[in-house]
């Protein structure tokens, strides 16, 4: 089948077979391999990416499903200028990463909701439940992403003023 | 600021890290196992000519197709049948007696021994076709009657290998302990625990990518031990070393689970060479569930005795150990819980008895902790029985039998000689920083109360092995400057998560005084380095680091000679600083690395580095509660105080403590594998049937250290990474039992689900004493 997919603003026309899963049309056939497959049955959450802003398991769903969509994956978190997106610093600052294979889908669930964190904090604790990681224990990437979101108001009123600490 | 706080980020959180699975090969081929649904049978027949039709399969093989393949146009004609799955004989873990007649096919010909074993390989031009075909190929096997636990293996009425016993391996540490220790001692406990089987788990599963090239492999693979892979990939082909390159990118994490040549190794290889074409097996997560290494997997027996004042007179500890259906690494292995089993004590006698024993289940290997998990559970266990049967507090008890600070050096009578310690302040520690006493009040409040949740507090003190063993204890380093003043360090370790790329640097950095970012690492590349022995037993730091340090002081020595020769000074003469070199006497500028190998070319210094064993300990506590209705234990506070010697970046052993913290609550609490009669094991949901913790599974988990620089290297450094899983779970089962006051501790066995749990809290209970 013939399909579009948007994946981090550019386009990608590709000719995939109805079985093919998002995950691997990103990896495969859009080259896109940040990424990965932890479990391929929905559990881990290492694919987790977002579609038309919310987020999935990529081994989940079909690409075809996604024609015409907008995905973004880890490769579209940083800024246009390359500047790293508030979670890629924070995860960074607080160790929420050791081997990293489980890092993209943390990431990705995190940026579907980060704005929302604000008024619900234990969102957070949701976000971090959603996914596995075998090498952290979880509790550097609930910091990280609390760091993230007090460092990362509204994209309207952001100040270049407040990474760090 | 700096903006990424390890190197490893910069790609790992941008999605531009490179795992095998991300590496392009042109016309590569993927690779897809045909499992055996049952444990134990004979192969009738495995026909593969329907998977042979399908539109994208290049080939499909059963073992016996592959002793009959046509011979080829190229360079591995000579390869005539698939080889087998290495023998490893490394730090004599297994031995020729367990393996001779016990041979370990790369696909099962004959008969298969668990439930997963392959028995044919499908090849197509995407994992898709690979799977298609996979799925057309048949087979017959008749099954035969399967032996699932290791007291049904040691009673040979099934054998695994018709004519040998399915006790591969016995071994003992210590000295038998007369009879008569027993009877005078004050109070015996006797008990038996399980140490079940768990999955490592790895998010990123098995990965190998052979690229056959100029008369050359090149493969590249998620791996713990570039090197010996390299090796026995090339004794397998019958190659020499050389023409066998393996590289190691980014690995997804490891535990141990990732340092063998698996059977599915040395297909792919085989099958990449006989064709000449690259191919790759990306091993997916119901796969590794079925078929990667499994950890511990030990039946323990053990008696411990004191006298009336607490004083540990004998220890014996007898293990039945499940090592799977073939006897490799794992073997040996229960030989380092015998070897352990002193523990932190000074308990004058003490014997350890190991039985290795086959079972139709996928092959035991090191995970995480590797055999001294399972010794600190079974002894720690014990002294909390011991503790109770004796009226003492069981912190009392420890205190009264740790060895002391002075009696370093320590020969335990198990044959280990214990490098440095400070096991009373570990203690100390733990107890302060959880609140023992706050919590012994607690307890006793809500023992007033009837209808409060119980709440017990579990300790462990554990000392552990890192390094490797005799004969294994050396790695390989080196550091070079080119000619632009770059200095590049090399080791032969390999990291799977722990921070190799950010350390090492800033360790050989300091070392020569000069800044970090002059100084990167290569490692994971048997070509870039020519010998090396890899990451386990936590030697990373404590080996390498040493190596590398050694290295770095023979670097600046050597440079200091090029500058005498050059300028006609003796050596003593010159000195090194902060990467310059400076004339003593005549107080000139200097001259800086960089201009000193452009006049004399590149510098490099490459050595052979040797350590001592190293023997990390700790403490940990734990608080939990129990819903008694429910059978649920709810950790509140898990305190774990390591000792790893001197640490090169405390933010990176942290992280490794925490981590495997939560592993070992994974142990304590949840991870195990059910198999059902037939050896097959019930996960068929995956990884919602094996449940390793997610983070509504993690309590306030508080990580504290003291600082006990081992001799046994001028770095001090003992491993770090593995005592949450050595401390933990042993300390947690403890508050269980506390909470609980189970009279028999047999009722607690690990994993402690909501029915084990819930039974355990209608036993009888003990006592008070």
């Amino acid at each position: 089948m013939n399909i579009t997919l948007t994946v981090n603003g550019d386009d990608y026309p590709l000719d995939v077979e109805p079985r093919r899963v998002l995950a691997d049309a990103l990896r495969e056939d859009c080259g896109l391999t940040g990424t990965h497959l932890g479990c391929e049955h929905g559990v881990c959450g290492a694919c987790t990416v977002l579609v038309d802003g919310e987020a999935v398991r990529a081994c989940l769903m079909l690409a075809v499903q996604c024609d015409g969509a907008a995905v973004r994956t880890v490769e579209g978190l940083a800024g246009p200028d390359g500047e790293p997106h508030p979670l890629q610093r924070a995860f960074s600052a607080e160790h929420a990463l050791q081997c990293g294979f489980c890092t993209p889908g943390f990431l990705m669930i995190a940026a579907g909701a980060l704005e929302s964190i604000g008024d619900d904090p234990e969102l957070v604790d949701r976000l971090v439940e959603s996914n596995i990681c075998r090498c952290t224990g979880y509790e550097p990437i609930r910091r990280a992403i609390m760091r993230a979101a007090t460092d990362c108001p509204p994209a309207s009123d952001r100040s270049p003023t407040s990474e760090g600490s | 600021m700096k903006l990424w706080t390890r190197r490893e980020d910069a790609r790992l959180l941008t999605g531009h890290g490179r795992y095998v699975a991300d590496l392009v090969v042109p016309g590569c081929l993927d690779a897809a196992f045909v499992r055996s649904r049952v444990a134990h049978g004979l192969i009738r027949e495995v026909d593969c000519s329907a998977a042979r039709e399908v539109p994208g399969v290049v080939g499909a093989w059963s073992a016996a197709d592959l002793s009959e393949l046509p011979v080829c146009a190229n360079e591995a004609a000579h390869l005539q049948d698939l080889p087998p799955v290495p023998r490893t004989m490394l730090a004599k873990l297994s031995t020729e007696d367990a393996v001779n007649g016990r041979e370990w096919p790369s696909l099962a010909k004959d008969r298969v021994r668990y439930a997963g074993e392959a028995v044919a390989v499908v090849l197509g031009e995407d994992r898709y076709r690979a799977e298609d075909g996979a799925a057309e190929v048949t087979y017959r096997i008749d099954p035969l009657p399967a032996v699932v636990t290791p007291a049904a293996g040691a009673a040979d009425s099934v054998s695994l290998f018709d004519g040998l016993s399915n006790v591969a391996f016995r071994g003992t540490a210590g000295e038998p302990i007369e009879e008569v220790v027993w009877r005078r001692a004050a109070a015996v406990v006797e008990a038996r625990y399980r140490q079940q089987l768990l999955l490592p788990t790895p998010m990123e599963c098995r990965t190998i990518l052979a690229v056959p090239e100029d008369g050359r492999l090149t493969v590249w693979s998620g791996h713990q031990m570039p090197h010996r892979l390299r090796l026995e990939l090339a004794k397998s082909l019958g190659w020499p070393a050389e023409r066998v390159r393996v590289v190691v990118p980014d690995t997804g994490g490891a535990f141990g689970s990732k340092s063998a040549t698996f059977p599915e190794y040395v297909a792919v290889v085989f099958l990449a060479v006989k064709l000449g074409r690259p191919v790759r097996w990306i091993e997916d997560r119901m796969e590794s569930m079925s078929v990667a290494t499994r950890g511990r997997g030990q039946d323990q027996r053990v008696r411990l005795a004191a006298d009336e004042d607490g004083r540990l007179l004998a220890y014996e500890l007898e293990i039945d150990a499940d090592v799977g259906a073939y006897p490799h690494l794992g073997v040996g292995l229960p030989m380092q819980t015998a070897w352990m089993a002193t523990g932190p004590y000074m308990t004058p006698r003490v014997h350890a008895t190991v039985r290795s024993v086959l079972t139709n289940t996928m092959v035991t290997y090191p995970y995480r902790g590797a055999g001294r998990p399972e010794a600190t559970a079974a002894l720690e266990r014990s002294m909390d029985v011991l503790a109770r049967r004796l009226g003492l507090d069981p912190a009392e008890l420890r205190r009264r039998n740790l060895i002391p600070p002075e009696s370093f050096p320590y020969q335990t009578p198990t044959g280990r000689r214990y490098d440095s310690g400070n096991y009373a302040a570990a203690l100390e520690l733990a107890l302060e920083t959880i609140g023992y006493d706050a919590w012994r009040a607690e307890q006793a409040r809500r023992r007033a109360r009837p209808d409060a949740l119980p709440l017990g507090i579990g300790l462990a003190c554990y000392v552990e092995r890192s390094g490797g063993e005799p004969g294994g204890l050396h790695d390989f380093a080196g550091v070079e400057a080119d000619e632009d003043g770059a200095i590049i360090a090399h080791c032969g370790a390999a990291s799977s998560g722990q921070s190799h790329e950010t350390t090492f640097p800033a360790l050989v950095a300091r070392t020569l005084g000069v800044d970090e970012y002059r100084v990167r690492l290569v490692e994971g590349d048997t070509d870039a380095q020519p010998e090396g022995l890899g990451s386990f037993a936590s030697r990373s730091a404590q080996v390498d680091g040493a190596a590398l340090q050694n290295a770095a002081l023979l670097f600046a020595e050597r440079a200091r000679e090029r500058a005498a020769e050059l300028w006609g000074v003796p050596v003593e003469e010159v000195e090194w600083s902060g990467g310059t070199l400076y004339p003593v006497r005549d107080g000139s500028a200097g001259m800086d690395l960089t201009e000193l190998v452009k006049a004399t070319g590149p510098l490099r210094v490459h050595e052979r580095f040797e350590s001592g064993m190293g023997f990390p300990f700790g403490a940990h506590a734990a608080v939990a509660e129990i819903d008694t209705e429910l059978g649920v234990v709810r950790v509140l506070r898990l305190v774990a105080v390591d000792d790893s010697g001197v640490v090169l970046d405390p933010a990176v052993v942290r992280g490794q403590a925490f981590g495997s913290a939560v592993q070992g609550i994974g142990q304590a609490l949840y991870e195990g594998i059910p198999y059902g009669e037939d050896g097959v094991p019930l996960m068929a949901n995956g990884l919602l049937d094996y449940l390793v913790p997610t983070a509504s599974e993690i309590p306030p988990i508080e990580i504290k250290d003291t600082c006990t620089p081992s001799p046994s290297t001028p770095l001090g450094a003992k491993g770090a990474g593995e005592s949450g899983c050595i401390g933990s779970p042993a300390a947690i089962v403890n508050a269980v039992a506390d909470a609980l006051q189970i009279a028999d501790p047999d009722l607690l066995q690990m994993p402690l689900t909501p029915d084990v749990v819930w039974r355990a809290a209608r036993a009888p209970k003990y006592e008070e004493a």
